[in-house]
């Protein structure tokens, strides 16, 4: 199957030579569709020195649907659920914006960006996205107190 | 676009309010993103079965953050296969009976000149599928092994486009793969000589097959486009950029005008096709306007696209020009043949009932005689039979024929038998290549209620088969009857 196929050249790819603040694994080396992703709450957002521990699961259709990143480590963000899920799904991990040309690091790269630049307008935390324009202090304060109780 | 579109087939009366801009291109006014989402969004909201629904303000928040999610995450039923059977035009015609009457003029004029089409899903893909669909379906009824094998060098080729944008190896192989795959099924078929093209409406059924294909398609499109900016950002809205990665790149994006011209100028110009398309709108004019999107004239391969305002199908033209060719070169022949020539050196009795049968003509073993050598109509080489031979270049049909030669595998002409060979017996006539209706129609005086009207099998009042001939052995004088019209 294509997709088992290029699912592991990517793989290849992203542990030999990984992107800045990003490392993945298999959750199980049986199993290429579910991928553990560490990534580091980037440097100049309340993020920093935390990290985050993002599940990436494949859909058996990849590269023809999107991936689904979740954060696993609870994070203070508007662009993330602040629900058990943690899921987080704009730009081009939705459905009608994916290109099958994307690739995985691509994804991983695009929402660690999201870290430290999050997109208050296609907020999916209300509040906080609220905060962040109004009140961006607190915002920081809050993040940043997240980020040490529970990404560190 | 978070939802596809129905298939049109589903609306034939709604009004396809358009116009045709300076370019020949046709603009969709009736645009699905900020039509079809609402209303379909509405009608999931209202048709959830909550007894109150009627009144909206007597939702809570839940209630109406559910709803929403529920609108956000609807997907229109999109009926049948990714591509359909080729099925009768006169479906299409059915659907707009009750429709504005110019489409009913059209459709049923399409009907008879194209009596046969293809559906494709209305799935977001459906002209990216028409077009890739109509490549292999075409390439398949040439019937030539060594043309698919210069197709997948010539697809190999390309990937270096996709190298010349910075697409890596590892993203477009699956997709290459996915093309070759099915170039190499339809090898196979031919030499295996599979009798349809049921092996390829399998492989566009199936959804990764189908999806690798299509997306080939659209990078090759993308990469030709970034590569070509000259030729298209004139007609884009935006930056050829922004462009692709919006309206070529992602997936289930439904291809426009400029898309499409570059997806045949990039991808299906190389393989020799031609490609038509034929505009179902409610413009001027009792048949559907014709449109070369090709430089390739359409002349024996050709993919023709039937375009309803936000959907694509696939045409199938009346196939009858082959088998009327033959005797109309012979009569060219003929006449232009002025050295008086005698009939005993002919291999076969030249009266006017035998040369009335069609096809007698294509076999080249008959009349190679001496006198009819310097025809140039009668020509053994066995040549392609999709090769426009130097007669029918010359011949020009007195009818504007939507016909031209049709992709029908025809075995080349046996070789010449020497002239004093007895010519073979009557039973050996070549077949008839095509069972379909021997009677060209002339798209101009047609009239949608031709359709009824045809076959027409009553003999012609002065031919001596009909029985009101004199010379017909059981003669029978017409009685003028009051009662009868006419």
């Amino acid at each position: 199957m294509g997709s088992i196929k290029r699912i592991s050249k990517e793989l290849t790819e992203l542990t030999q030579s990984p992107p800045e603040g990003i490392t993945v694994e298999l959750v199980d080396e049986s199993n290429v569709y579910e991928w553990r992703v560490i990534m580091d709450g980037p440097e100049g957002s309340p993020f920093h020195d935390g990290k985050f521990l993002v599940k990436l699961s494949l859909p058996t259709e990849y590269p023809f649907k999107p991936p689904t990143v979740s954060f696993a480590t609870k994070i203070y963000h508007p662009n993330v659920t602040n629900d058990d899920k943690g899921s987080m799904c704009l730009g081009m991990l939705r459905a009608d914006e994916w290109k099958p040309s994307s690739k995985i690091a691509a994804v991983l790269q695009f929402a660690r960006q999201l870290l430290a630049e999050p997109m208050p307008d296609d907020a999916v935390e209300g509040r906080i996205a609220e905060q962040y324009k109004n009140d961006r202090m607190r915002y920081e304060e809050i993040a940043r107190e997240w980020t040490r109780k529970h990404a560190c | 676009m978070s939802l596809s579109k129905p298939t049109w087939n589903h609306f034939p009366h709604q009004p396809f309010p358009e116009k045709q801009n300076p370019f020949g291109f046709y603009r969709d006014t009736f645009s699905s993103s900020f039509f079809t989402p609402v209303a379909l969004s509405l009608s999931a909201a209202f048709c959830h079965p909550i007894s109150h629904s009627a009144n909206m303000n007597a939702l809570s928040a839940d209630e109406m953050e559910r709803f929403q999610k529920l609108s956000n995450n609807y997907q229109p039923e999109v009926q049948g296969p990714l591509v359909s059977v080729k099925q009768s035009s006169h479906s299409i015609a059915l659907d707009y009976s009750n429709a504005d009457p110019t489409l009913a003029t059209k459709t049923n004029a399409l009907a008879i000149t194209h009596p046969e089409c293809r559906i494709m899903k209305g799935d977001g893909n459906c002209g990216w599928r028409a077009v890739a669909f109509g490549y292999f379906e075409t390439l398949f009824a040439l019937r030539d092994p060594l043309r698919i094998e210069t197709e997948i060098q010539r697809m190999k080729s390309l990937t270096s486009l996709l190298d010349r944008v910075g697409l890596s190896d590892s993203i477009y192989e699956i997709f290459v793969d996915a093309t070759e795959e099915v170039l190499n099924r339809t090898h196979a078929a031919i030499q295996n000589g599979a009798q349809d093209e049921s092996f390829l409406v399998e492989a566009f059924n199936e959804g990764y097959s189908s999806d690798a294909i299509i997306t080939h398609f659209r990078i090759l499109t993308s990469a030709w486009m970034k590569l070509n900016a000259h030729r298209y950002q004139a007609f884009l809205p935006m930056p050829l950029d922004q462009y692709c990665s919006s309206r070529i790149d992602p997936v289930k994006t439904e291809i426009d005008e400029v898309g499409l011209q570059a997806l045949i100028d990039g991808v299906i110009e190389g393989s020799g096709f031609g490609v038509e398309i034929l505009y179902l709108d409610r413009s001027e004019g009792e048949v559907v306007t014709p449109h070369l999107l090709s430089s390739n004239r359409p002349v024996g391969a050709t993919i023709r696209l039937l375009y309803r305002p936000g959907h694509y199908d696939l045409l199938y033209p009346v196939e009858t020009t082959l088998a009327m060719a033959p005797i109309v070169n012979l009569q060219y022949g003929m006449t232009s043949d002025y050295t008086p020539w005698d009939q005993a050196a002919l291999g076969f009795d030249v009266n006017s009932s035998l040369m009335a049968i069609p096809n007698l003509m294509q076999d080249t073993s008959f009349g190679m005689g001496a006198p009819m050598s310097p025809m140039p109509s009668v020509s053994p080489t066995p040549a392609s039979p999709f090769r426009m031979s130097p007669q029918q270049e010359m011949y020009q049909s007195p009818m504007p024929t939507h016909a031209p030669i049709p992709p029908i595998p025809v075995s080349p002409p046996p070789q010449i038998a020497p002239p004093s060979a007895a010519p073979p017996p009557m039973t050996s006539l070549p077949s008839r290549t095509s069972d379909g209706p021997q009677i060209r129609l002339n798209p101009l005086v047609m009239k949608p209620n031709l359709s009824r009207s045809l076959p027409v099998t009553t003999p012609f009042k002065n031919s001596p088969y009909n029985q009101a001939h004199f010379q017909n052995s059981d003669f029978e004088p017409i009685h003028w009857e009051p009662h009868e019209r006419r």
